[in-house]
């Protein structure tokens, strides 16, 4: 195995599961809903304790403002729109880079699995680019291609290229081979069995691969927002801690985790769909 | 089945002093929520001698390895008692030790290492567990591989290296999970002759689960032939061959006949309970 | 990598394997496509195509390089950062092991701490940035808490997952041969769950450069990060390149540093 495949398996989490904590977590088990239950009340405690602890002066309201007040001014943006404005833009962005680095990196891993060249030339550089900083990039692209959406979009599809490529290699790489042996005596041409056999196969691991990029490409957007400035949930954030708005910083927070949460789920959820034959989705 | 016996009760008395196990009236149910509950084991009462060797025999599902790991006190016991010269079983310890069918050698362990943990465990000192790590393994016949990790071995090296682990601590009870299931009919046989072996030179209790009856008839004193859903002790048998077997017990005709009688008893409990799920 | 794949030096030349030059020959052979790069770079830069200012001559960042190095600026500043970087991680390390592991084995803990994770765990991490500013200011604690949030939670869900995992046997084997319970976490349950504790380690040491890059872009007066964005808003971009390039080397060397460490952990799983 070369460098860049070693890589691939490991900061995935084990070879072929998500990098969710779900997998487990949210296993159906005795007393699932007693469980489910405790742990929503757990929340609405955290919840109650942020309000009150804010309120009655045992946490600096500056550090913590009120959940209430929060939510208020989560009200008011949405009110007037900029919320959506926001979450709009992030999301575009995230979802517009995350895109083009599937639609070239899944094509790399492929050819890589099938042709010599092109293993040769991307082998090392999947082994260097995947494990190091990306975002230390970033000015060089704001460099080369200003300060606005451009470099944005491709600063996040550079940081999602890099797992999503290694991840497809890897899973088109070392396929069992009785199934494609069976597809062949079936008479099956060489790319029908690439469409109908090796895909289906390296499948679950490529989704992998675009559940480690997409978090990945959401922690970006936020990093180039913030450092370029302008609309997006990043720009706001930073401009209302310069501010020392403290309630527009944590409406950023409670909005991004809503983000987050909905567009990893999004991903679990295709997941679910794609895999629907795959032993792991009946656990 | 009229016929079927089952197996005694004895009287307390006889247990006292003497090393061995009593099961008495065991009952246990799996219960999964929105199902009704599986009955796995319905009062089993069972008494096992102090240096006998006792075979379970059943097909798979008739709470086989549930009655044992019951016995290991790995699964809490939820009706009946079982009761070892050290009391009712509650928790796992070191005087009942287990082999499991899958090793469960610690990976990151060489052989040396998993012989040498149970020994630390049960208080030997570090001179004498090495000492007794390298007769066991060589024992099991595994000198030489003492530092390879179980990943590096085959199938029958790890068991021979898990039966090592167990044995070395010298347990009082020997529990024993379909041990030779996953090994090659030829390893198998081999094994099984030196487990024999190995419990004629130390007797202690050994409780033996198998579905193969041929292997339950060779190294057993005695079998209980179980029945499934639900697991029922359905024949208590003794095995009437002489102590020391090898070979040539394989090919006596006292083996032959009890084996194909054991084999019509089983076959008809399996008739049975396919005709009772039909 | 490995003496065991074919390298390209194989189908090159006929040396012995595992000699120093067949090693040099085979890495050279390997990293080749990055000399292709390197000469695209500097072919856009002669034709003229594109300005100087935006692809500067390697020679000229390299230069800087050594300027920066040799003035003690880079060295000074990459102690800053990596201090940073490894404090955050430490903790995170410290304290996600401990909160995974009471997860995997209390149920109190893991009603407790569950919900908490799964809603943390997609958040873009990043988006700290500006709480960790008011919560802590501009100093070093703020970048430290930041990297420490990050890198907790693919800790504890790698413990938690590695935990659960563990084969039940292994246990019940550990028990009947009298471990107890703290011995059976101790002595079975962290080492196997090891592989899994390693990797969800690695993702947290690959955010910690993120963050740590991240952090210093837009809060501090010092390391690697805000030299980087120092030198860019200045002007100065054959430095610039060359600090970002080496900071990609650091975090390329860090992953390769831990792999090589994790593989000696995990020598048992190889068969």
């Amino acid at each position: 195995m070369s460098g860049s495949a070693q890589n691939t398996a490991v900061p995935v989490g084990a070879e072929a599961k998500p990098a969710s904590p779900r997998s487990r977590l949210g296993a159906r088990r005795p007393g699932a809903f007693l469980d489910l239950g405790v742990q929503v009340g757990v929340v609405l405690a955290l919840c109650v304790a942020w309000e009150a602890g804010a309120r009655l002066g045992a946490i600096n309201p500056f550090l913590l403002p009120p959940l209430t007040d929060v939510l208020a001014r989560i009200g008011e943006d949405a009110m007037s729109g900029a919320v959506f404005v926001d979450l709009g833009l992030t999301l575009y962005r995230a979802l517009f880079g995350f895109l083009i680095a599937a639609v070239i990196g899944i094509p790399v891993g492929i050819l890589m699995s099938r042709s010599r060249i092109v293993r040769w030339f991307f082998d090392p550089l999947l082994s260097i680019g995947f494990p190091m900083p990306k975002v230390a990039f970033l000015p060089i692209f704001i460099l080369w291609f200003d300060i606005y959406d451009t470099s944005k979009v491709i600063m996040v599809a550079f940081s999602c290229f890099f797992p999503i490529a290694a991840a497809t290699y890897a899973g088109t790489t070392g396929l069992d081979k009785w199934p494609i042996w069976s597809a062949r005596s079936f008479g099956a041409k060489e790319v029908e069995i690439l469409w109908e056999v090796n895909l289906p196969m390296a499948l679950p691991q490529i989704l992998t691969g675009l559940q480690v990029a997409l978090p990945v490409g959401m922690i970006t957007t936020v990093v180039t927002e913030m450092l370029m400035g302008g609309r997006g949930i990043g720009g706001s954030m930073i401009m209302a801690g310069r501010f020392a708005d403290s309630v527009g910083v944590f409406a950023g927070i409670v909005e991004i985790v809503a983000l987050g949460f909905l567009v990893v789920k999004s991903l679990e959820l295709v997941r679910a769909r794609l895999l629907a034959w795959h032993p792991e989705t009946r656990r | 089945m009229s016929a079927l016996r089952q197996a005694p009760a004895v009287d307390p008395a006889g247990m006292a002093g003497a090393a061995g196990i009593r099961i008495d009236a065991v009952t246990h149910a799996y219960r999964s929520p929105g199902r009704p509950p599986v009955t796995a084991l319905d009062r089993i009462s069972l008494d096992i001698g102090p240096t006998e060797f006792h075979a379970l025999l059943g097909p798979s599902g008739c709470g086989k390895s549930t009655l044992l790991y019951l016995i290991g006190g790995f699964i809490p016991v939820q009706d009946g008692a079982i009761t070892t010269p050290k009391g009712r079983v509650t928790a796992p310890g070191p005087e009942r030790s287990i082999v499991f069918q899958n090793f469960a050698l610690f990976p990151w362990k060489t052989v040396r290492e998993n012989v040498l943990y149970g020994l630390r465990k049960s208080g030997v000192g570090r001179e004498e567990s090495e000492a007794r790590a390298r007769e066991f393994i060589s024992l099991v016949h595994l000198t030489g591989f003492e530092d390879a990790y179980p990943s590096q071995l085959s199938g029958g090296m790890q068991q021979r290296a898990a039966i090592a682990r167990t044995l070395a601590v010298d347990p009082k009870i020997l529990l024993m999970d379909e041990p030779f299931g996953a090994l090659d009919a030829q390893t198998r046989r081999v094994m099984q002759e030196e487990l024999r072996a190995i419990w004629q030179r130390s007797p202690k209790t050994v409780v033996f689960v198998t579905h193969d009856v041929q292997e339950a008839v060779f190294l057993a004193d005695r079998i209980s032939i179980m029945s499934s859903r639900p697991g029922r002790i359905q024949h208590v048998l003794d095995v009437p061959l002489p102590k020391e077997r090898g070979e040539d017990t394989l090919e006596s005709r006292e083996f032959i006949q009890l084996s194909e009688h054991i084999w019509r008893l089983v076959r008809e409990q399996a008739v049975a309970a396919t005709r009772g799920r039909l | 990598m490995s003496a065991a794949g074919a390298g390209p030096a194989d189908a090159a030349l006929a040396l012995p394997r595992n000699t120093l030059l067949f090693k040099l020959f085979d890495g050279v052979l390997r990293y080749s496509p990055l000399l292709v790069l390197v000469a695209v770079w500097e072919g856009l830069g002669l034709s003229g195509f594109v300005s100087r200012q935006m692809l500067p001559d390697l020679g000229t960042i390299l230069s800087e390089f050594w300027r920066m190095l040799t003035g003690g600026d880079l060295l000074y500043n990459t102690a800053r950062s990596l201090s940073r970087s490894f404090s955050g991680l430490a903790l995170a390390i410290v304290v996600g092991l401990a909160a995974g592991l009471a997860m995997a084995t209390a149920r109190p803990a893991r009603l407790l701490i569950n919900p908490v994770v799964q809603i943390f765990y997609p958040m873009p991490k990043s988006a700290l940035i500006p709480v960790v500013m008011i919560w802590l200011g501009l100093g070093d604690a703020s970048k430290v808490l930041l990297i420490f949030l990050g890198c907790l939670l693919p800790v504890v869900v790698g413990a938690y997952n590695g935990a659960r995992g563990v084969n039940p046997f292994l246990v019940w084997s550990a028990r009947s041969l009298g471990a107890g319970r703290f011995e059976v976490l101790r002595e079975v349950i962290v080492p196997a769950a090891m592989p899994e504790i390693l990797n969800g380690c690695r993702t947290a040491l690959a955010f910690s450069f993120i963050l740590m890059v991240s952090s210093e872009f837009l809060i501090a007066s010092d390391g690697v990060g805000y030299m980087i964005s120092s030198l860019g808003d200045g002007g100065i971009y054959p430095a610039m390149f060359a600090v970002i390039f080496f900071v990609a080397a650091i975090g390329f060397a860090a992953d390769r540093v831990y792999s090589v460490i994790m593989r000696r952990q995990l020598r048992w799983r190889e068969a």
